[in-house]
């Protein structure tokens, strides 16, 4: 499994300058990636692109062993004329119930099967959403801030969960949390700086002890680059 | 819902009628000209029974109008709402048509089909289909991306559930649509009464009016006014029913 940006070039119409330069790199797959940079630098069309829904992006990816990709974002909504235990088990694929009733539990969601999504707290809505798409046949999944105003302590719990159920997939997760993406994440994608940069994260897994110094030492490396 | 309806009339009729017989005692006028209260709720005794009737044969036509309009309207919006050449043609050709004044037509169809039931019903459709056309495929153009997002990416979306996504998130517009769009088909039974039937509110009016009998006539707005403001309360009130249903649980916590 490899992915692969050639020479991406992106400018919205009717803008001056593009919001992606000749964006080169590559990605070793699968695993937990992230993408960070500061707000307005590109991220959320680079993703965008990466899944199709641009149309001057697909001729610059390369994908070995990469066929469906799939993108989530933050304030994505289910729809509200029933509860959002009822939409998930309508998009459950065959065979894949156990997994939903695991991540429905690890995610805390259980309680709130029955409510409508207006109903949820921004968090929980995020967190029903992402179960959803965890639930689908994918090989690549975008996290747009797809944990946003999830408390802390959750949101690793969520990150370490994903890392362990799904070890075959690749996560692009975008994120502005810089401790968040140096501590978890495999590789991590930096735009902004004048040439973009992968960047070496510590992939905590399951059961990690806290390397300060390491850790430090990442976060410096990502701050220098953006 | 339903009385707020029914009172924005009264005030709107009897500032009305407080204008006209201003008009009346200011001018000095006969009650041959404006006809003075008296003459009014005698002519009510007389008539209010015939014309309640009336105006009941009148709502029927209209209702029956208006479902015909708006089961047009949904399939002709449905089928327009894509952007492919066919939903683009749909689209210019409503926006043309009702640009022209729908009740011109009302002799032909009188020519046509006769002053019968069919004329007022065709009429009355007519009149209220173009503006509730405009509506719905406005309302069904128009993608809900952070709903229907996760449905086109995992091949899930149909189009009967598009439409029911956008149906729903639009639930209170097409609720207001449909309840202005009342008045609307009553307005243009009225016309066709008007023109040529031999039944109706709007046969009575046009009697009264060769007979110069204002009076009868604000009693027969009156009896309108009073029809029209119970059927569009009754329709907002089962929109409210039905978001009301869609919308919240019936008896989960507020989280």
């Amino acid at each position: 499994m490899q992915f692969e940006c050639r020479d991406l070039t992106f400018t919205y119409p009717g803008a001056e300058r593009p919001v992606l330069e000749n964006l080169s790199f590559s990605m070793a797959a699968p695993g937990f990636n992230a993408v960070f940079g500061p707000s307005g630098v590109g991220k959320t069309s680079f993703a965008r692109l990466l899944a199709g829904n641009g149309n001057a992006g697909s001729a610059h990816f390369v994908y070995e062993g990469i066929s469906t990709i799939l993108y989530s974002y933050n304030q994505e909504r289910l729809p509200g004329w029933s509860g959002t235990g009822s939409h998930l088990d309508k998009v459950c694929p065959p065979g894949k119930e156990g997994l939903k009733e695991e991540l429905i539990r690890i995610f805390k969601v259980e309680s709130l099967l029955k409510s409508r999504f207006s109903q949820l707290s921004m968090g929980q809505q995020n967190r029903m959403n992402l179960i959803r798409y965890l639930i689908q046949d994918f090989d690549m999944l975008i996290l747009d801030e797809s944990l946003a105003n999830v408390d802390e302590a959750l949101r690793e719990t969520i990150i370490l969960t994903v890392k362990e159920l799904f070890p075959d997939k690749l996560f692009l997760y975008i994120s502005h949390n810089l401790t968040e993406v140096a501590r978890f994440c495999r590789e991590i994608l930096i735009l902004g700086s004048l040439d973009s940069l992968v960047v070496r994260g510590r992939d905590y897994c399951q059961g990690y002890g806290p390397d300060k110094d390491g850790l430090d030492r990442t976060m410096l490396e990502i701050m220098n680059a953006v | 819902m339903l009385f707020r309806r029914i009172y924005q009339f009264l005030i709107v009729y009897i500032i009305g009628l407080a204008g006209l017989l201003a008009i009346k005692y200011g001018m000095g006028l006969s009650d041959y000209v404006i006809p003075g209260i008296e003459l009014v709720a005698e002519t009510a005794g007389r008539v209010v029974s015939d014309y309640f009737f009336d105006v009941l044969n009148t709502l029927s036509v209209t209702i029956l109008g208006q479902f015909i309009s708006i089961v047009l309207a949904f399939t002709v919006g449905i089928l327009g709402r894509k952007s492919s050449w066919v939903g683009s043609f749909i689209k210019v050709m409503a926006y043309n048509i009702q640009a022209y004044p729908i009740v011109a037509l009302a002799p032909i169809i009188f020519i046509l089909l006769g002053d019968g039931f069919l004329s007022r019903l065709l009429i009355a459709s007519m009149i209220c289909y173009f503006p509730l056309l405009l509506s719905v495929l406005g309302i069904m153009a128009a993608p809900i991306k952070d709903i229907e997002h996760f449905y086109i990416a995992t091949g899930r979306m149909r189009w009967q559930l598009e439409v029911k996504i956008r149906a729903f998130e639009n639930l209170s517009k097409l609720t207001t649509v449909i309840a202005g769009s009342a008045t609307l088909a009553m307005a243009g039974t009225i016309v066709a009464e008007f023109i040529a039937a031999d039944a109706g509110i709007g046969y009575s009016i046009r009697i009264a009016l060769y007979q110069s009998d204002l009076s009868g006539i604000l009693v027969a707005l009156f009896m309108i006014g009073i029809v029209i403001s119970v059927y569009q309360g009754m329709l907002e009130s089962l929109g409210e029913q039905m978001k009301t249903k869609w919308s919240a649980p019936k008896g989960g916590d507020l989280l």
